[in-house]
């Protein structure tokens, strides 16, 4: 296991000076050590500009869940990011925000954020302190400004404490939310499903013949764009997908205003990828059978279309019925059980 | 803590200057610090600014009514007469022109003693400050939510948001337009410098504090030096690819300084 850059301090106890009777009361904080599966590449986060401390990641836990951060008071982040569907909305092809409003792009998982370098389907961000910026002022999401959420929690004595135990300087303001809720985030990590633990060789871990022969079949077939352990390159890329005409989403060209960039959107992590239905940008895909026929057969052409899914006149990913069922069952390793019921991430 | 290394690096760079001062000319000798504050004058084409009024025809045949006119400078540099740049704090360094609000000043306090030539600062929010992520942003970003200056799809900053109405040969109803111009995640980079040598040297130091006057011609964000916008091709410019870096462009050459107080008043 690789561990990197937490040691900017000996575990940092604070003492209160008195006995446990007295009614002075100081909390305990301690950083939280961020450790790098030895199946992943180096994180991207800079950790020492916001290192995760304990208490840092329960306030922005609790603020992950707490509705406030909503114009009405009930839609949290949380709302829409199921732990038990790997922080997905479950059976939402869109998810419904304040005034039940519609999005038009499907809840994408949270997990290993740390490594990642872009966020939202079509890189609106490239930081993840301001991510959060996106769904709580969204009119179809939590339709709020940062400045009344501030005003909110700098109204409360309990998040008051809270900011203060956490921080060095332990306002309420922009900055430590940010950093509590990416801190949060950060640890946010699925490193355990049943592949990680075949590939680290870990307690003598075994893919059936069946769950090799589609890892086979990914490696050669598709792992050019869910590359690494991340089961992504974090690229932006068409992969085909006939345009909604009710929906006109251009992809990354909403942000880079280029017409090489239609119809693009980020290639997502394929873990956990057996919870996170429906799938693609829109949801439109109700199962992983759809998605790799989508693949094989219902790829459509376009000026943008990623070369690696044109070979000559040949449209897609050529895949025997046989083979996809063999992809399936590889696809399914990647469901991380620890990750899911992890007690630190959950609500309750 | 980091105001003490502030005064600290503040201390270093008087002493540097204090060195260099002494083959000056001058009769009186600046010492220690003080305060240059920077007036941003708002106009269009010369006349005024006045929101909600319209203007005279620009030079493309279209007449503009602005109804808002906001945008953020940054980065604050002066060059003494040795070509020494002094920095101001780059943390404290961002500010908000806003016309609706009548905010025009920006004040930048601690100048280090000197007589400076020229004037630098950025328009707009540069990546590195972007990419410092909670910490970089810090009530910087409160204040540009509370200033229309933020656009919350991407959770970015937008350098410039300018509206209005306008007509044209073509468009004879009055017709709202909307120019919000700024970096797109990590695609579009529209932040600019601006250089601008100052008419008169600006002097400053303890008991010395000085104003520049800077005039503003927002008629050049649509008419600059090298582009011409027409709103009746596009009224709404926010993410386009080639339009929006030209409206960066047009938009840092719209700073001029008009003139120096030094010592005190505008």
């Amino acid at each position: 296991m690789k561990r990197i850059g937490l040691l900017y301090g000996v575990v940092v106890f604070v003492f209160s000076s008195c006995s446990k009777n007295s009614e002075e009361y100081q909390t305990i904080n301690e950083p939280l050590e961020f450790v790098v599966p030895a199946n992943f590449p180096a994180p991207i986060y800079d950790m020492e500009s916001n290192p995760p401390t304990k208490l840092g990641f329960e306030l922005g836990k609790k603020l992950f869940y707490d509705g406030r951060l909503s114009a009405n008071g009930f839609i949290s982040c949380g709302f829409c990011h199921e732990q038990r569907t790997a922080f997905t909305h479950h059976g939402h092809q869109f998810s419904h925000g304040i005034d039940d409003l519609e999005g038009s792009r499907n809840t994408p998982a949270i997990q290993n954020v740390a490594f990642m370098n872009e966020f939202t389907w079509d890189g609106a961000t490239s930081h993840l302190d301001l991510f959060p910026i996106i769904p709580i002022t969204n009119e179809v999401e939590m339709g709020e400004t940062l400045s009344n959420v501030l005003t909110k929690l700098k109204s409360d004595t309990e998040y008051q404490n809270l900011f203060k135990n956490a921080f060095d300087e332990g306002e309420v303001n922009n900055e430590n939310f940010l950093k509590a809720l990416s801190q949060f985030m950060l640890m946010m990590v699925s490193s355990n499903s049943k592949y990680d633990k075949y590939v680290r060789q870990e307690s003598g871990s075994q893919l059936t013949s069946n769950e090799q022969e589609g890892l086979a079949i990914f490696q050669a077939k598709c792992a050019t764009c869910h590359s690494s352990d991340l089961f992504t390159d974090g690229q932006f890329r068409n992969n085909g997908l006939p345009p909604n005409p009710n929906l006109m989403d251009i992809g990354r060209e909403e942000v880079s205003g280029a017409e090489s960039d239609r119809y693009k959107f980020k290639v997502p992590s394929l873990r956990n990828v057996e919870l996170t239905a429906p799938y693609m940008h829109d949801g439109r895909f109700g199962s992983l059978t759809a998605v790799l026929d989508f693949y094989t057969d219902g790829i459509t052409d376009s000026a943008t279309l990623d070369p690696l899914l044109k070979i000559g006149d040949n449209l897609g990913i050529p895949l025997s019925p046989s083979e996809k069922t063999s992809l399936i069952s590889f696809l399914i390793t990647l469901t991380d059980e620890t990750y899911i019921n992890d007690k630190r991430f959950a609500e309750y | 803590m980091k105001t003490f290394i502030y005064s600290l690096l503040a201390l270093s760079t008087f002493l540097i200057f204090s060195c260099s001062s002494d083959d000056t000319d001058n009769s009186e000798e600046l010492t220690g610090s003080g305060e240059v504050s920077l007036t941003f004058d708002n106009g269009f084409n010369g006349n005024d600014l006045v929101l909600g009024t319209a203007n005279g025809a620009n030079t493309n045949g279209e007449s503009i009514t602005v109804t808002r006119f906001n945008y953020i400078v940054s980065n604050f540099r002066l060059v003494n007469k040795d070509g020494v740049e002094y920095t101001f704090p780059k943390d404290q360094g961002y500010f908000i022109i806003n016309q609706e609000e009548e905010s025009d000043e920006v004040a930048l306090p601690e100048i280090p003693a000197g007589e400076y030539t020229t004037l630098k600062f950025g328009v707009g929010v540069d990546q590195e400050k972007y990419l410092q992520g909670a910490e970089g942003q810090g009530d910087f970003l409160t204040l540009a939510e509370e200033n229309n200056m933020m656009w919350s799809w991407q959770a970015g900053y937008k350098f410039l948001n300018f509206e209005g109405t306008f007509t044209s040969e073509t468009v004879t109803e009055s017709t709202d337009f909307k120019v919000h111009m700024g970096s797109h995640g990590s695609s579009l980079d529209n932040y600019k410098e601006v250089s601008l040598s100052l008419p008169m040297n600006v002097r400053v130091g303890d008991g010395v504090d000085s104003n520049i006057h800077l005039k503003i011609d927002a008629s050049k964000i649509l008419v600059g030096a090298t582009t011409s916008i027409k709103l009746t091709e596009k009224s709404v410019i926010m993410v386009d690819e080639v339009k929006s870096p030209q409206i960066a462009v047009n938009t840092s050459q719209m700073f001029a300084v008009d003139h120096i107080h030094n010592g005190g008043g505008h």
